[in-house]
């Protein structure tokens, strides 16, 4: 099968070797990525790593769904949205505190994940694939039409804004996403969730309720995705409201998480950092190109290499 | 609200609904067949419609006429995507072969669209015939002869497929393939070959779809996923692998779209079909014409 | 005419098949009795190619068909009429009957082959226009081996054909296999779980055992053979040989 990922190893392992090592790396390299506003002025760089730590959330938050569960969500964009669009909507336009906004965004977004998932779950996978990509395109095209004009900022946000508090929530975001995925993997829900990716009948004749498992692995990865559309509406002086519900969030989310490595624990993090930092390369020679590259990459990755980078890296270590 | 009105409504419906049917039979048929779920065919639908416009600007060829350019132009294209990249997943078995096809397919979208708008930039691009024009009014209800001739032409193509698939010897294969590929292969069909030429008709019926768009809407690279999507939901209406139901579903999703642009202004019209494809999904999963809960 | 060389066939990491050797000579009926799950399928479905085996040879008149595609073995005669019959149930009767007679071959000569069948099976021309999945459970046999023979078949492989049917259906159906062996030339290898009608009408047999060949011989032979006819035919053990 295609897209069978290591995913036995990481919990016999405890996801990496050295799993003590890789913990303490990683508080330390988060705390000296929270201190970087406070060494730097440079805008360019603090962008372009609130980008990265955005990707890593859509990175994480749809390997939940899609890697550790098994379930090809092609409308993540729809979860991002809503929460870009509630968030917006109760902080810009209404006057809410921003933390309420967060909150209430990514419950949004659960809240529609549901209207899919509990239908669609009891169906064969394809259903579920059909109907996440139809609620994205839905969405974007009525909100197009509903609210066709720029959300603009009102003076007195635009006055507050300040760049360092969007970079350390994003960087907040990108780390507790991680952090969910890392203890989900290691709970017995988490096993529960892995069964039924790997055979949903006999997990099911073992005990396992497949639709609850899969309707926790949707609410958990549509949190996140709508936590990561807050961000975004926080970040933005001005956008076209349409814009949250692009399906190019889809794409950039399905893209990291398996160029990284489909269902591992680094792999969106790997992908993250890997595809905005070539894309943003890329960009500036070739404008349109650099979608059609990262679109045979992942086909490539589908059919060849269902592990992705982490695969590669390991087995290349392997041979040594 | 006068009888009229209504009329005028439900035959709107139908012209829009036909163009629903005839994108939504081409992703029918090879789900079917060849139970791969291909969500770039709006893509495939959007090329059709761009080698219609391009046949149009630069050599003046009626747009209606180009059907007949790209329908073969498409069915190659077809038999290209087969062949290089579907094929690697038919053999699978059929959970993971749906999954993989949908993921391919997905990186396929994301391909095609931003080729063109590479190619032929973002901009809309529209066609106008000059053979059918004007239009016509009876019994009070106004009939534009291009949506006349679109509604026609969806039909001509629903009935020469249908013709194909009941009566030639390949029609039978491709049929006893959808139902049993392993009985069909063992009555002496050769299952990869069926399979191939079946996703070429699809990208075909796709491409004739892209012509009446054009030609009824506008062009434009971001389109593709939309026509995708509604071929989507009117494949759920119909029932996944109900070929000829997915005109039918079609049409009734046109009519529906129309009464509620009617009643509820046209912001919304998108909302009716997701709301549609709920309902079916809790009620009668199925579809309207499936047969078995598959 | 047929020899299955030492095949191993595997499902996934499980092995079902182990060193299985056979052989059909033209013109035979040939019988594999054994248990369920023994495997008896599986070596159908790997003789006609739509299972590749791990190990071991499968050929037709001296030429490899084990690495053979479906399609190709059944155009050089091998057809199977198989398990559970797999009709193509929203089709026709005639329409089965007609994609049966796909290959090139077969095609040309289908008008003819298509009243041999009718003769055989009165019952399908009286239904030709009926939808297939409508048929009762003989008809459908019935159907399965017709659209088997528009094929024209020099070896036709039947997996469990009496599997859910009434006596006396089988009783028939049966019938027509025995004539078919003798009558029409066509060599018969036959998967049963009705071990004693299958000795029956055969003329040799090969017993299966969890996915081994257990024993071979005439069919007249295993019949009167006491083993078998404990394990497979239904006798008690004899009260000498009480039951320890």
């Amino acid at each position: 099968m295609a897209t069978q990922p290591a995913v036995e190893t990481e919990r016999a392992s405890g996801g990496v070797r050295r799993p003590r090592l890789w913990l303490v790396g990683s508080v330390v390299a988060v705390a000296i990525l929270a201190v970087v506003p406070l060494l730097t002025d440079r805008r360019d760089l603090l962008n372009l790593l609130f980008l990265v730590y955005l990707a890593v959330c859509l990175g994480q938050s749809w390997n939940i769904i899609g890697g550790f569960a098994g379930q090809v969500n092609l409308g993540h964009a729809a979860f991002f949205g809503i929460g870009a669009l509630v968030a917006r909507n109760l902080w810009a336009v209404q006057g809410y505190p921003f933390s309420l906004a967060f909150l209430a965004g990514g419950l949004a977004a659960v809240a529609f994940a549901m209207v899919i998932g509990v239908p669609t779950f009891r169906l064969r996978g394809v259903y579920f694939a059909i109907g996440t990509l139809g609620v994205g395109e839905v969405l974007r095209l009525t909100t197009a039409n509903a609210l066709p004009l720029v959300s603009a900022l009102p003076t007195d946000l635009v006055n507050t804004y300040d760049l360092a508090s969007r970079y350390e929530l994003a960087l907040a975001l990108a780390a507790a996403s991680t952090l969910a995925a890392y203890v989900l993997l290691h709970s017995r829900l988490g096993l529960g969730i892995l069964a039924v990716r790997e055979d949903e009948e006999a997990a099911q004749a073992t005990g396992v309720d497949a639709l609850r498992h899969k309707l926790v692995a949707l609410a958990i990865s549509s949190l996140f995705a709508g936590l990561a559309g807050a961000t975004f509406a926080y970040y933005h002086v001005s956008y076209y409201p349409e814009l949250a519900f692009s399906p190019h969030w889809t794409f950039d989310a399905v893209l990291i998480t398996f160029i990284g490595g489909l269902g591992t624990l680094i792999g969106p993090v790997v992908g993250a950092v890997f595809y905005v930092l070539v894309r943003e390369q890329l960009a500036v020679t070739l404008v349109n190109v650099h979608q059609v590259i990262f679109g045979i990459l992942f086909i490539v990755v589908v059919l060849a290499l269902p592990g992705g980078l982490v695969d590669l890296s390991s087995r290349l270590c392997r041979k040594r | 609200m006068s009888p009229q009105l209504v009329a005028q409504n439900l035959v709107f419906g139908l012209f829009v609904g036909s163009n629903y049917g005839l994108a939504a039979v081409g992703l029918s048929l090879v789900f079917g067949v060849l139970r791969v779920l291909n969500v770039a065919h709006g893509e495939l639908l959007m090329v059709g419609g761009y080698v219609t416009f391009w046949l149009f600007t630069l050599t003046g060829l009626d747009p209606f006429l180009s059907a007949l350019v790209c329908a073969p132009v498409l069915f190659v294209l077809g038999l290209a995507l087969n062949y290089g990249l579907f094929g690697f997943v038919e053999r699978l078995d059929e959970e993971t072969k749906i999954k993989n096809s949908l993921l391919i397919s997905f990186g396929l979208t994301l391909v095609i669209q931003n080729a063109a708008q590479a190619l032929w930039s973002a901009d809309e691009r529209s066609v106008s015939s000059s053979l059918v024009a004007g239009g016509t009014v009876v019994m009070g209800i106004a009939l534009p002869y291009t949506r006349l001739a679109g509604l026609i032409l969806a039909l001509l193509t629903i009935v020469a497929l249908h013709q194909l698939l009941q009566r030639t010897y390949f029609g039978k294969a491709v049929r006893a393939t959808a139902e049993d590929w392993e009985a069909a292969s063992v009555a002496g069909i050769d299952v990869q070959r069926t399979y191939l030429i079946t996703f070429a008709l699809g990208a075909a019926l796709a491409g004739v779809a892209g012509t009446l768009v054009s030609i009824q809407y506008s062009i434009a690279p971001a389109v593709g996923i939309a026509w995708t999507l509604k071929a989507l939901v009117v494949v759920v209406l119909a029932g996944l692998g109900s070929i000829f139901g997915a005109f039918a579903a079609g049409l009734v999703l046109g009519i529906a779209e129309q009464i509620s642009v009617f009643i509820l202004g046209a912001a919304y019209r998108e909302v009716v079909g997701l709301v549609l494809f709920l309902l079916v999904l809790v009620l009668r999963p199925q579809g309207l014409f499936g047969s078995r809960a598959r | 005419m047929l020899q299955v060389n030492g095949v191993d066939a595997r499902h996934g990491d499980v092995q079902a098949l182990w060193d299985v050797s056979l052989e059909v000579r033209a013109g035979e009926v040939v019988t594999i009795i054994g248990p369920n799950g023994a495997g008896k399928t599986t070596l159908m479905r790997t003789i006609m190619g739509l299972h590749t085996p791990s190990a071991g040879t499968i050929t037709l008149d001296g030429t490899a068909i084990h690495t053979l595609p479906p399609h190709r073995v059944s155009e050089r005669g091998v057809i199977l009429v198989p398990e559970g019959r797999r009709l193509f149930g929203g089709m026709r009767v005639l329409e089965n009957l007609e994609v049966g007679a796909y290959a090139p071959e077969a095609r040309r000569r289908r008008a003819e082959t298509l009243e041999f069948v009718f003769e055989t099976f009165p019952i399908l021309a009286e239904r030709r226009q009926q939808q297939a999945g409508t048929l009762s459970g003989g008809q459908q046999q019935m159907l399965a081996i017709g659209r088997a023979l528009m094929g024209l078949p020099r070896l036709l492989l039947l997996d469990e054909p009496s599997l859910g049917l009434a006596p006396i259906v089988v009783q028939q159906i049966f019938q027509v296999i025995e004539s078919l062996g003798r009558q029409r030339g066509v060599t018969v290898l036959l998967v049963e779980q009705n071990a004693r009608l299958a000795l029956e009408v055969a003329d040799r047999a090969y017993v299966l055992e969890q996915g081994r060949v257990a024993g071979t011989g005439r069919a007249a032979d295993l019949l009167s053979d006491s083993r078998v006819q404990q394990a497979y035919l239904g006798y008690a053990p004899t009260p000498t040989e009480a039951p320890a």
